[in-house]
């Protein structure tokens, strides 16, 4: 199985991968890192930016298209290729079709454990209150919401405590984030408050660009909540 | 009498056209089931609708019932059509109304609202023209009476709907102006849903070459509003009293 | 036409957000409205058939636009038929002319209107004060609207955003009633107002939520009855409809009268939904004598004309979108700039009025998605935001384009920066490199750089990490497993 890392993980929370690491392997999966992966082209292509984002995205199924299995620790990567990818390469059968071919094959990581491993027990030490947030791409565009709470449950030190409107955006949404901070902090207050009111020491969620966002204003305000990534979690380090 | 096509109607069209990549307008009907269905098919699904609605009256009576009172109908009986009018007039006395105006569907001529109304002491005026009375007047008499009652064309178990469809006898007014309103409806005008209804108003159009009435209502409950705060208010513009008589 | 302020949608987003009325309206109303459309639609279907019902309304309306011409030229015929008279109107100039010339065949002073977003497109009300004829607005949210000199906050919800005591003093201004904080006297107050106009009022003008092409028949769906009024008691009716707003036939109608009152209002239906084929005939006891029907295009050609903006066209005007967009739930509608707000307004108002100016509006969504799945058409509205997007980058015409210099130059140092893993390592060193003074406790409390430096107004922002995760792999963690 190979696994991208994305450019957040690779380059600002390498822990994440780590952890992914650690916990694969502990599902006696065989992990590879394809050295070659650099990014899936989101971001230019939400920017609108398409040439740039095809290009970068040609680039990625040169390196994961010959992998059996393809795993990120992200929601949104995983909808971008599994889904945008489409969209981008829609007026290119060619590469239509080998988006097509990869998307089928990608999966986002706690997909991936349950559905094909077919694991619900990861064996994690972690313990605590936890709730969990809905990151959009990998609830509205994968429909995957049950996946990564049954992992969660499935830790025995650790209690679920479901946050009101979960599955209500967090406010990042990438460039949005930068181009309306205003607007994006607004709604980030509203996930916070309902984070507080789960009474949970512990936010997860799937996705590190929800999680930048909600540790970005936690650590700022210093909220006595931690954000971690659902790797880290079944990780258990 | 035919009215006279718009002249930028030609221009539009070609333009419209173009947007969608083409050049000439379609020479056959797109396909689509609902307008394909040619009056055979149509008849023969009326025919099932019928038999259908005669097959499942009592549960849609029952199902009327429950939906007319979920959108806040105030619902009576079945009672026996001899009862009926007894049961308007009880409506209109607790109402204290004193200037009603009622249409003429055929269900007054079985069901005597006006003998009862008298009875009570209430004087029910038909809006409707005729030797007395003329056109121009109808407005004013709606508008300053305080109950209406009219008879449906259907009602629709599906959404608690009464179908009004103004027509000579039958004025718009009657069933909107007034501040209270009853509609008298009779088993076998009781639909199961609104396809029910719309399946039959097709093949009516399409028995009448094109036909169909100039105006009709669904009304399902009082007049109502939440433009301010939200705040559910009944009887902005319409009747904010809607009352239900089932007539079995 | 109505004044597009689009372009303004920063700073009227950032008032907006600060205004304490404007965030208590949008949390109270939001959720009552999602909350009412959920339990509505949990009441009478399962989540299997409800989504089976918004495919099938998602392909007859794809069909109808798709074969638009067809049944304009239908309905038209039809509406001519049942003794009605129809206008085709190229923009809103157009429409407006149409409306007034009509009112000024039949010495119209006064006009009763009941809510029609086309008309606000049109700005329609100030044309008519212009041109000497009296515009009432009969719809209560509407009318609030009117007397406060503003426009619709929300598609169905227009007065939204108005405290009952602001709402009392509009009253007590314009019509010397009583202040009262009582909601119920409130709504008699209008009541009473709006009474002697439907006596008197000579005009009615309504918008139309669906036109069906085969019988010619124009469909209003309404709480308050004050659509039966508008078109009851006056002399004259005229309907303007956007060109989309087409069913074939009578018997699509149900679908959509189940779809759009749970998605609009959470209600099974609603009070009235009235069926208008024409002008009243010779029999009817009451009734216009003439029967307008305007079908108004105002820029739907620039949608129709883009195969993937064209499903915007299938849009009912449900306001769903907006009640359960993260965006419109902070900034509210008037930071739009025009007429249609939320996701929805997003996407049409730069392909309805001028690209350039609205080309803020794609941008103000998170993409999250929540708007898509409560659309009763399907619109695909991430897709379609992300379309607009992508014309505003590299679209042609290039006048389209809005991307300054400096976001190309971004775009284009990050395309260069991660097209191959050699330019990645190179550019991640050098940027560790630079961001050195910066860091504290490996977090960064400003983004010193043109663009993306709101992020750390309210935000950390994360270092780049001091070993990237491709070097602790190479350095152990991938152990002898086969790199690939």
């Amino acid at each position: 199985m190979a696994l991208c890392a994305t450019c957040l993980v690779d380059q600002f929370f390498p822990e994440v991968g780590v952890a992914t690491v650690t916990l694969l392997r502990r599902l006696n999966v065989d992990v590879t890192f394809p050295e070659e992966q650099t990014c899936c082209g989101q971001i230019a292509f939400n920017g609108g930016y398409r040439t740039e984002a095809a290009d970068v995205a040609r680039h990625f199924m040169d390196v994961f298209e010959s992998e059996r299995h393809v795993v990120l620790p992200s929601g949104s990567c995983a909808a971008m290729i599994k889904v945008y990818y489409q969209e981008l390469f829609r007026d290119d059968p060619e590469d239509l079709e080998r988006a097509q071919a990869l998307g089928e094959k990608t999966r986002e990581l706690t997909d991936f454990i349950v559905n094909v491993l077919e694991v619900t027990d990861v064996g994690s030490p972690a313990r605590g209150l936890v709730t969990y947030h809905d990151a959009c791409h990998l609830l509205r565009e994968l429909g995957i919401s049950a996946e990564p709470r049954k992992l969660i449950e499935g830790v025995p030190g650790v209690e679920l405590q479901e946050m009101p409107n979960s599955e209500v955006c967090c406010g990042f949404g990438g460039l949005f984030a930068v181009k309306y901070p205003h607007i994006s902090i607004a709604i980030l207050d509203e996930k916070l408050e309902a984070i507080r009111a789960s009474g949970a020491d512990t936010v997860v969620a799937n996705d590190c660009g929800c999680l930048m966002h909600m540790r970005g204003a936690i650590e700022r305000r210093g909220l006595g909540v931690r954000a971690v990534h659902i790797a880290e979690l079944l990780a258990g380090e | 009498m035919p009215v006279d096509e718009h002249p930028n109607k030609a221009a539009f069209l070609q333009r419209v056209r173009e947007a969608l990549g083409r050049s000439e307008p379609l020479l056959h009907m797109p396909d689509h089931p609902t307008l394909k269905s040619a009056l055979p098919r149509q008849e023969e699904k009326v025919r099932t609708v019928r038999a259908r609605v005669e097959v499942s009256r009592a549960r849609n009576i029952k199902r009327l019932a429950e939906t007319a009172t979920e959108a806040s109908w105030y619902v009576h009986g079945p009672v026996a059509a001899e009862d009926a009018a007894d049961v308007v007039a009880e409506i209109a006395t607790g109402l204290r109304a004193k200037r009603v105006v009622r249409s003429s569907e055929d269900v007054f001529r079985r069901v005597n609202v006006d003998g009862a109304l008298r009875r009570s002491g209430i004087s029910a005026t038909v809006l409707a023209s005729g030797r007395s009375r003329d056109r121009s007047t109808l407005k004013a008499l709606a508008f300053e009476a305080d109950l209406g009652i009219t008879g449906v064309t259907y009602a629709i178990a599906e959404t608690g709907t009464c179908v009004v469809t103004p027509r000579k006898g039958v004025a718009r007014l009657t069933s909107l102006a007034p501040p209270a309103y009853i509609a008298l409806v009779e088993a076998d005008q009781v639909l199961g849903s609104m396809d029910d209804y719309f399946a039959l108003t097709r093949l009516a159009h399409q028995k009448s070459r094109g036909r169909v009435p100039t105006y009709v209502n669904f009304i399902s409950g009082p007049s109502r509003t939440a433009d301010i705060e939200q705040t559910l208010t009944i009887g902005v513009h319409g009747p904010g009293v809607v009352h239900m008589v089932l007539i079995a | 036409m109505a004044k597009v302020k689009s372009a303004a949608f920063k700073k009227a987003s950032a008032r907006a957000v600060r205004d304490e009325g404007i965030q208590h309206a949008l949390t109270h109303v939001m959720d009552h409205f999602t909350e009412a459309r959920a339990e509505a639609i949990a009441t009478d279907y399962s989540d299997e058939s409800w989504e089976a019902m918004r495919t099938r309304a998602a392909a007859i309306k794809a069909h109808t636009i798709g074969n638009l011409d067809y049944y304009l030229d239908l309905a038209d015929r039809s509406v001519r038929r049942n003794g009605g008279h129809v206008h085709f109107a190229d923009d809103a100039a157009a429409a407006t002319q149409i409306v007034i010339d009509i009112a000024k065949r039949h010495g119209v002073k006064r006009a009763i209107k009941s809510k029609s977003m086309v008309s606000e497109e049109m700005g329609l009300n100030d044309a008519l004060e212009r041109a000497g004829i009296e515009p009432v607005e009969t719809d209560l949210g509407e009318y609030i609207i009117q007397l406060a000199g503003e426009t619709p906050f929300h598609i169905i919800a227009p007065a939204m955003h108005k405290t009952r005591g602001e709402v009392s003093d509009l009253f007590h201004d314009w019509l010397k009633s009583a202040p009262t904080s009582d909601i119920a006297r409130l709504c008699s107050i209008a009541r009473d107002a709006l009474r002697k106009h439907f006596e008197t009022a000579e005009m009615g003008i309504t918008g139309a939520n669906f036109v069906i092409a085969e019988t010619g028949t124009v469909v209003i769906v309404t709480n308050e009855g004050n659509g039966r009024m508008t078109t009851s008691t006056p002399r004259v009716h005229v309907a303007i409809a956007g060109m989309e707003k087409l069913l074939p036939a009578i018997e699509d109608l149900p679908l959509f009268l189940r779809l759009l009152p749970r998605s609009a209002t959470g209600q099974r239906t609603t009070s009235y939904t009235s069926f208008i084929s024409g002008p009243r005939a010779a029999s009817d006891e009451d009734g216009p004598e003439e029967f307008h029907l305007i079908f108004v295009d105002n820029g739907r050609l620039n949608l129709l004309k883009d195969e993937v903006l064209r499903e915007a066209l299938s849009c009912i005007r449900c306001g769903a979108c907006l009640n359960h967009c993260p965006v419109y739930r902070k900034v509210g509608g008037h930071a739009y700039g025009w007429v249609y707000s939320g996701p929805i307004g997003a996407v049409v108002t730069g392909p309805m009025t001028g690209m350039k100016q609205a080309a803020d509006l794609p941008y103000a969504s998170t993409l999250c998605g929540a708007c898509r799945d409560v659309c009763p058409v399907k619109i695909d509205l991430p897709k379609l935001l992300l379309h607009l997007r992508h014309r505003h980058a590299e679209g042609s015409p290039r006048d389209e384009r809005t991307g300054t210099w400096m976001e190309r130059l971004y775009m284009r140092r990050w395309h260069d920066a991660v097209k191959t893993r050699g330019a990645l390592e190179r550019s991640t060193r050098l940027g560790r490199l630079l961001q050195k003074p910066l860091v504290r406790r490996g977090k960064l409390r400003s983004l010193p750089l043109p663009l993306v430096s709101g992020w750390t107004k309210d935000r950390d922002f994360p270092a780049l990490a001091p070993k990237p995760f491709r070097q602790i792999w190479k350095e152990g963690l991938g152990g002898d497993s086969d790199a690939g």
